[in-house]
């Protein structure tokens, strides 16, 4: 026994220090600093970025985004898909509540799904748009679809399918669904996520208050969340951000820019996070006979776009502008995305076959081409200064025209550009998103690129509704290689998302998808 | 103190002011490129979906149609609702706009404060090294852009020494005055140079003038002098100065505003702009235009009382 004591009292201690280590702690408060306010959280009509990424704090899916990018459950138990793939079944989990402990039914999940799809309201709308009708028998739910859709699953886990209380919404002011919603978030929205708001100040700031009936455990085997609460301050200015978080104002911040995540990076204070993501920064190239003047253009020659994507060496762009935290596209979406196929890099440097590829287009005497940029965008005009001499070499005389966002947006919709700047997101856990915004040609003519390949077009109409996983994914490999072949892009490179954090926080993330998620976030005391 | 139809004249004097600034403002906005359709669906919408969203913002009728419907709505008190946070204007500009007029007001005590004293100090000692001590790190505050003064008192003041906090806002008045310093401070120290180079001028020219000579000469008292003659005399000028700053003050607000996170009318603005939200921007270019003119009226009235002259004109 003597000799027993202390080795058991070892392990005490071994234990009791190996806990503390790890031991998550509850309650606290976390100050988030934000670059941008959300307008409005609603599920159906979040439009923008800074709105969509907040949603999912007040309001849970039924299947939940997992970390490494696979579904879960999420309110319900499991999906169900029938094998002619028009009929998905879920069933609720028990004893759900909202956050005012009003219990959860399938009447709120129908009242959801029939909002989330109704085109009159949101823009988000098409997502569920193979949905034909959706019923609940006690917490068993039904989706019947128009046809077989291989991206309903991770609609289900988008944050626009996020389930909102039936009776509490109705009963909100209001002659319409618009009035109605204005007026129940006014109020302090009854909510099925991990956090409630508790109060906002638009423009300025706003508070997020822990939902004590969230359905979700934490490691400790309570429920979710540990924060008590999550306070959120808009800063637009990237400096003034920063100098609040290093003055220890606020826990957290933002949209980090790259040029400052090594100093950050090196603060004892901070942990600087650089979360992988789905962003991927492109440059649309004009793939028209004519240009919109009328004038031939060079570009509509796939080895010209060829040529100018081996021309441009990636990694010195991704030194430059991301400082390293970058890496180049390897297809025409980012590694982090399902069905994501791309071996290695695309068109990796090598300024002579771009040489050899313009002689065989007949274009070896050089010629002009414009880029089109954001104007106050340093990470453009680094770009196009890179770019420049990168090409100068090949007799490509680049020139720069630079505009402010919804004007380049407008250049693009109406064809009148050669190459642009342009970034991307997924907001859906689901490649078919990304697909269709870059190559579908019906959808936006791919990317307003004006690329119309039609072998591509058909793979990704088979796709949108192909039940068969293993042929679904041979036709992304195939949509992928064709994409990378022909070039319709200038392939620059993926960015992660840049997030200070204090080193008293532990747990927050952003998603992939960019959401921000301080479901699993606790603060050491 | 002026007249009361002096005041009327001046009022509607305002009135073909803001009917030109509402077709100005109007037509800008529209010949602005990029489509507040497009900007609001952040691209990622068909063009159906913005076919339906032009057609909901009235955007897809003709200009003068357009036109008239602004007018129309102005003139009932209905500013339209904004594209990008989905409210009535009226309702946003109310909500914002005492942030900033606090943000202005604050500025404008602080550099009369500062530069009040100082041009005084600097007059009846012209020339001395104190003058020309005074001036220099007056002048200095003058060539600097007024972000680039809140930069560094925000990286000294509120980073490095946190006697500050770093911007944002406050609840309630003296939360306010704390959190607002800084930005108050950096317009305030460009505002009191223009003040006090101004102020120390007319005061040297008014104290050499005939009739403060002959104050003198007759054996009134220094402080008489100085509140009855001279100080009544210089500030003419410079009452005319603070009014014209302020109009600035304004403009200056979208640059203070964003630096220091301040949720003013001046960062939504700034906002509105990039979102190509044609309903705000109008109702908060409106909203500047009735600003400024009260300003100006208010100038127009203090001085008109400092100097009975300017009445008959």
């Amino acid at each position: 026994m003597k000799r027993l004591l202390p080795i058991l009292l070892g392990a005490a201690l071994g234990l009791a220090s190996a806990t503390s280590a790890f031991a998550i702690e509850r309650g606290g408060v976390m100050t988030f600093a934000r670059y941008d306010d959300s307008t409005v959280i609603d599920p159906v009509y979040a439009d923008r970025n800074p709105d969509l990424w907040m949603v999912t704090g007040l309001y849970e899916t039924l299947l939940r985004n997992g970390p490494d990018g696979m579904i879960e459950p999420g309110l319900a138990e499991g999906y169900e898909v029938s094998a002619d793939g028009r009929t998905v079944t879920l069933t609720l989990k028990d004893g759900l509540k909202f956050s005012d402990g009003s219990p959860l039914t399938g009447a709120d999940v129908v009242f959801s799904l029939d909002r989330a799809r109704d085109p009159e309201l949101g823009p988000w709308a098409g997502l569920l748009g193979a949905v034909e009708k959706i019923s609940a028998e006690d917490r068993k739910i039904t989706l019947s679809l128009k046809n077989p859709d291989p991206t309903i699953i991770s609609i289900l886990a988008t944050f626009n399918t996020g389930i909102m209380p039936k009776a509490a919404f109705e009963k909100a002011a209001g002659a319409n669904d618009q009035e109605k919603a204005r007026a129940f978030f006014a109020a302090g929205p009854v909510t099925s996520g991990p956090f409630t708001l508790k109060s906002r100040v638009q423009g300025s700031s706003m508070s997020f208050a822990r939902n004590p009936n969230y359905w979700r455990p934490g490691e400790d085997g309570k429920p979710l969340p540990y924060l008590d609460q999550v306070d959120f301050i808009v800063i637009p200015d990237d400096a003034t951000r920063i100098l609040k978080l290093q003055a220890g104002e606020v826990d957290a911040a933002e949209f980090i820019p790259f040029a400052r995540v090594g100093e950050l990076g090196a603060d004892p204070n901070l942990t600087m996070e650089l979360f992988p993501s789905t962003r991927i920064v492109y440059a649309p190239i004009n793939t028209r006979d004519t240009r919109k003047d009328g004038s031939k253009n060079p570009l509509a020659d796939v080895k010209v776009r060829q040529a100018l994507n081996y021309a441009t060496d990636k990694n010195v762009l991704i030194k430059l502008v991301t400082f390293d935290t970058g890496k180049p596209m390897t297809s025409l979406m980012s590694a982090a995305t399902q069905l994501h196929y791309g071996p290695e890099p695309l068109y990796p440097y090598n300024p002579e076959k771009a040489k050899q590829l313009l002689d065989e287009a007949g274009l070896s005497g050089g010629f002009e081409v414009k880029l089109t940029t954001l104007a106050g965008s340093a990470d453009d005009a680094t770009l196009f200064t890179a770019l420049q001499q990168m090409w100068a070499p090949l007799g490509v005389n680049l020139q720069v025209e630079q505009v402010d966002n919804p004007t380049r947006g407008e250049k693009n919709r109406s064809g009148d550009f050669d190459i642009h700047t342009y970034g991307w997101a997924n907001d859906v856990n689901d490649p078919a998103q990304v697909t269709g915004w870059l190559g579908y040609y019906k959808q936006r003519q791919a990317v307003g690129t004006g690329w119309n390949n039609a072998e591509f077009n058909a793979l990704f109409e088979a796709s949108n509704v192909e039940v068969d996983p293993a042929k679904r994914k041979d036709e992304y490999k195939k949509m992928q290689e064709i994409y990378a072949a022909e070039a319709p892009l200038l392939f620059l490179f993926e960015t992660p998302f840049a997030v200070a954090v204090s080193k008293s926080i532990e747990g927050y993330v952003q998603t992939p998808l960019g959401a921000n998620d301080f479901s699993e976030a606790w603060r050491a005391k | 103190m002026p007249s009361l139809s002096y005041l009327l004249t001046r009022l509607l004097q305002i009135i073909p002011t803001f009917l030109l600034v509402m077709v100005f403002i109007f037509l800008l906005v529209r010949l602005l490129p990029g489509d507040p359709a497009i900007a609001m669906a952040e691209a990622k919408a068909t063009d159906a979906q913005l076919e339906q969203i032009r057609h909901n913002l009235g955007l897809d009728q003709p200009l003068p149609i357009q036109f008239l419907v602004f007018v129309k709505n102005t003139l009932t008190g209905d500013l339209g609702r904004s594209i990008m946070l989905k409210a009535p204007v009226m309702e946003i500009i109310l909500d914002r706009l005492p942030t900033t007029i606090f943000l202005a007001l604050y500025s404008v005590i602080l550099a009369v404060c500062l530069a009040g004293p100082l041009a005084f100090l600097a007059a009846s000692r012209a020339n001395s090294t104190v003058d020309i001590a005074i001036r220099g790190v007056f002048q200095v505050g003058l060539s600097m852009p007024v972000f680039y003064i809140g930069l560094v008192l925000l990286t000294v003041l509120a980073a490095q020494l946190r006697l500050f906090p770093v911007g944002g806002y406050g609840t309630g008045f003296v939360d306010n005055l704390y959190h607002l310093i800084l930005p108050a401070l950096s317009v305030a120290l460009y505002t009191s140079a223009i003040i006090l180079r101004n102020l120390r001028a007319s005061l040297i020219e008014v104290l050499d003038a005939d009739y403060v000579q002959f104050a003198r000469a007759k054996g009134l008292a220094p402080r008489i002098i100085m509140t009855r003659h001279v100080l009544r005399n210089a500030l003419v000028s410079t009452v005319t100065l603070l009014g014209l700053s302020i109009g600035n003050l304004m403009s200056g607000t979208l640059v203070t505003e964003t630096v220091f996170a301040v949720p003013g009318v001046g960062r939504l603005m700034l906002e509105a702009i990039f979102a190509r939200d044609y309903p705000l921007i109008q109702g908060l270019t409106l909203t500047f235009a009735v600003l400024v003119s009260v300003v100006f009226l208010l100038t127009d009235v203090v001085q008109s009382w400092l100097d009975p002259r300017l009445r008959q004109s």
